[in-house]
């Protein structure tokens, strides 16, 4: 794993993006948009999704952490991610506590197991 | 030659077997990361409780941020990805360039005040000031892109916005575990699906080795 390293982004409400940020993650400069989205009440679904997918064409992201009440909004486009990187992870708010059973990845790593598997 | 029927289904229950496994341990992880994040904001409230609605907010971020983690990434052969964080250690102040306080003189050479005896040479003292030859140094600060993030906070924070970035910290790691676990729990899956299907589309050879004897 030679090279300068990708960025880790987030999409989340304002103290998931702080806290975060306090962590080490942040990128923002003049010349290059910043790395994370602060969700408030009018931020639009559109925005939100405009942003994912722009996380999603640069090259310079590895990992997107979203909180699940966000990625619920646009569960559409999340699915329709299939690579490996960036990866997608969804984690809890203050307000949704995290729910295995909404959560895109585990979903198609349990969605194997169908009538037809046990036949 | 190819596998027996038997061979085939110890390899595809040795595969399951690997998968629930790497399931347990992601929903492990999961839980781990889930209860940090709970932590780093409880950790916040507090700060938040203690400072003022607004001083943490997103009003105090930088104007500039310069990355202190990056993730590298790496795809093996089977498809899988892997994440790891490498975190930048900040400078120390004693490395970072001495900030000149005080009045300056004119930029450029300064001069020396001319006595009759020559000063003696403190040999001790290894940090001579700057000689006639050697221009100040510039008296503007450089910003420092790599700051801190707990300074956008102010000077002293308390020690529960501390808490909340110890906890951050530690949720980045262990995201690149989950994101590497994630990676490693669908890849199972797709080979595990692969086998199954090959293994039901395979006919008994037994079946059909009797067949060709018949039709012979």
């Amino acid at each position: 794993m030679a090279g300068r390293g990708k960025l880790i982004a987030v999409i989340g409400d304002e103290d998931t993006c702080t806290g975060f940020l306090l962590g080490g993650i942040g990128e923002l400069n003049k010349n290059r948009k910043p790395n994370f989205l602060v969700v408030e009440k009018e931020t639009s679904i559109v925005e939100i999704e405009e942003t994912f997918k722009s996380f999603l064409t640069r090259n310079d992201i590895g990992i997107i952490l979203i909180n699940q009440f966000i990625a619920v909004m646009i569960r559409h486009a999340i699915d329709q991610h299939m690579e490996s990187i960036p990866a997608v992870l969804e984690i809890p708010s203050k307000e949704h506590p995290y729910d295995a059973s909404k959560d895109s990845i585990l979903r198609r790593a349990k969605g194997m197991f169908s009538a037809e598997d046990f036949r | 030659m190819g596998l027996s029927e038997k061979e085939e289904c110890v390899l595809l229950d040795q595969k399951l077997l690997v998968f629930m496994d790497q399931l347990e341990l992601l929903e492990e992880k999961r839980e781990r990361l889930n209860s940090l994040i709970e932590q780093g904001w409880f950790s916040i409230s507090k700060a938040r409780y203690s400072m003022g609605n607004k001083q943490v907010s997103a009003l105090q971020y930088g104007s500039e941020m310069e990355p202190l983690v990056r993730v590298h990434t790496r795809t093996l052969e089977s498809g899988e990805a892997e994440f790891q964080t490498k975190r930048r250690t900040l400078k120390s102040p004693e490395e970072r360039q001495v900030e000149d306080i005080g009045p300056k003189d004119k930029e450029g050479v300064r001069r020396r005040v001319k006595t009759q005896e020559v000063p003696e040479i403190d040999q001790s003292d290894n940090k001579h000031p700057w000689t006639e030859t050697e221009p100040a140094p510039s008296s503007k600060p450089e910003p420092n892109p790599q700051q801190d993030p707990l300074k956008w906070f102010g000077i002293l924070v308390p020690q529960t916005l501390k808490q909340a970035q110890a906890s951050f910290k530690q949720v980045v790691e262990l995201s690149a575990e989950v994101a590497t676990l994630q990676s490693t729990v669908l890849t199972t899956r797709q080979q595990l699906q692969m086998k199954q299907k090959s293994s039901s589309q395979t006919p008994d050879l037994t079946d059909l080795t009797d067949l060709t004897d018949r039709l012979t």
